[in-house]
């Protein structure tokens, strides 16, 4: 597919048209178990990232740029570490949510590695047969807002508030040590949409 | 000779337990004094990690510039509750400061080993597995070192489960480190070069008179908790091939003078025997 006239300077490909390797990475619009217990289909629709140095250079946000959401570590599949990488479409809409968030705490969000997109072949992720909003790409996992950093319950819970207050309809995981909770960062999430755009 | 040296040092300095092993790689001669004896292995089982990471690495698993999360949150080998590396117990700031982003494996190594930073090696065990671990450890022929865990772990601790190591054992680790241990060649030169950047001088180089000091190469690790002083490595005197040697000490915990300098006693007697019988 051609670039489009969206402001994003990135190639919108079907998963469906990538090498097999890359598919079984990032298994487009298969339908997988959400970590909600519910059949959800994986995103389809990617952006194409030539390189690191490209997605330091694209903005999503004024404030929000592409490589912020890209960290990963050496468990993630090898053939999601190679460039060109792939983000799931809806990745844009999470850094939207992320500039308003921004923008209320006046301060820098920092996403953690491995908290931001994940490829559902990444290892950091328990096999249990359930996928996280990860893999959708709109989820994001906050280390640090300015100099606080998220790893105490009062960090976590001031900023689980300002989430829920200025991004309705946000999901965030409450404090603690267990499943579906966090004790060193803050996880937030808009479930497990998937963006299909014009020209897709 | 070498043995009624080690205990008249260990009697003299009051400690409770004292292990030494040497191996000549220039002569082939070996002695041990309670070699076998097992200790708590503190930070001198960063040297089973290293193993294990240079394994990997040869076996092309992983990658020295391989980036890995740097996250202090760790589960415990005992019951698998969440523990975090303390920052004040730990001597290394650089990677705490990286805390949310990424490190390259060989860098976590290099502060895992001299700087002994408790927080990259829990990740490095986080990342490469304890059994991996005790291949490696086995494969460069360190029968005797067992690791089972990180380090910080207090639940696994108090539930007896600790990482040992004799003095036999880590000998054994660096010979093989030394002679090759199966490891492609800048693998094994990284390894050694990790641990000649070693940062705490005050056991095994310590020992060697200071004139010899100068033109020596130490690649070496330390390891100290509130009842063990340990230091195991390759002495590298000039003109010669080197020496591996283990010096395990064990003392009554509120007896904190003069481990340090037991150590280096110990040092100097194996020097000594090594250099002239």
């Amino acid at each position: 597919m051609d670039r489009l006239h969206h402001g994003l300077d990135l190639r919108l490909v079907d998963g469906l048209d990538l090498s097999e390797d890359l598919r079984r990475t990032h298994r487009p619009g298969e339908t997988v178990r959400g970590e909600d217990g519910r059949d959800h289909d994986l995103p389809r629709f990617f952006y194409e990232v030539p390189s690191w140095e490209a997605a330091i250079a694209t903005p999503l946000a004024p404030h929000v740029s592409l490589y912020e959401l890209l960290s990963i570590d050496v468990r993630e599949a090898a053939a999601a570490r190679a460039w060109p990488r792939y983000v799931p479409c809806a990745a844009v809409l999470l850094a939207s949510a992320l500039e308003v968030l921004r923008q209320s705490v006046g301060e820098r969000v920092l996403i953690a590695a491995n908290g931001g997109y994940r490829s559902p072949a990444h290892a950091v992720d328990p096999r249990d047969g359930t996928f996280s909003p990860h893999h959708w790409g709109t989820a994001a996992d906050l280390y640090r807002v300015g100099d606080t950093w998220l790893e105490d319950e009062a960090s976590i819970a001031r900023y689980r508030d300002v989430v829920l207050d200025v991004l309705p309809g946000a999901f965030v995981r409450p404090y603690g040590p267990g499943d579906g909770e966090t004790d060193d960062h803050l996880h937030l999430d808009f479930g497990y949409a998937v963006s299909v755009p014009h020209g897709a | 000779m070498l043995d009624a040296q080690v205990r008249q040092i260990a009697e003299d300095a009051g400690a409770s337990a004292v292990a030494v092993a040497v191996r000549d790689l220039e002569t082939g001669e070996a002695a041990t004094v309670d070699g076998d004896r097992p200790f708590h292995a503190a930070s001198t089982m960063k040297v089973a990690v290293l193993a294990a990471l240079l394994a990997a690495v040869a076996d092309e698993r992983h990658h020295l510039d391989d980036r890995l999360h740097v996250r202090n949150r760790f589960r415990s080998a005992a019951d698998g509750s969440p523990f975090r590396v303390a920052q004040d117990r730990d001597a290394n700031a650089a990677v705490f400061a990286k805390r949310g982003r990424t490190m390259p494996l060989g860098t976590l190594a290099e502060h895992m080993i001299q700087t002994s930073s408790n927080l990259a090696t829990n990740l490095l065990v986080d990342l490469l597995g304890v059994e991996a671990i005790r291949e490696a450890t086995a494969r460069w022929g360190g029968a005797g070192v067992e690791v089972v865990r990180g380090v910080e772990d207090e639940a696994a601790y108090e539930a007896g489960i600790v990482n040992t190591a004799t003095a036999y054992g880590l000998v054994g680790l660096f010979v093989g480190l030394e002679e090759g241990a199966g490891l492609p060649d800048e693998v094994r030169q990284f390894g050694l070069d990790v641990l000649f950047g070693q940062e705490f001088a005050s056991g095994i180089p310590a020992g060697v008179p200071g004139e010899v000091r100068e033109g020596s190469r130490f690649a070496h690790k330390t390891g100290s908790i509130s009842t063990v002083q340990h230091d195991a490595g390759l002495v590298y005197l000039p003109d010669r091939r080197p020496y591996a040697v283990a010096i395990l000490t064990e003392w009554e915990a509120d007896a904190t003078n003069g481990r340090r300098e037991t150590v280096a006693s110990l040092s100097r007697a194996v020097y000594d025997h090594v250099t002239h019988g």
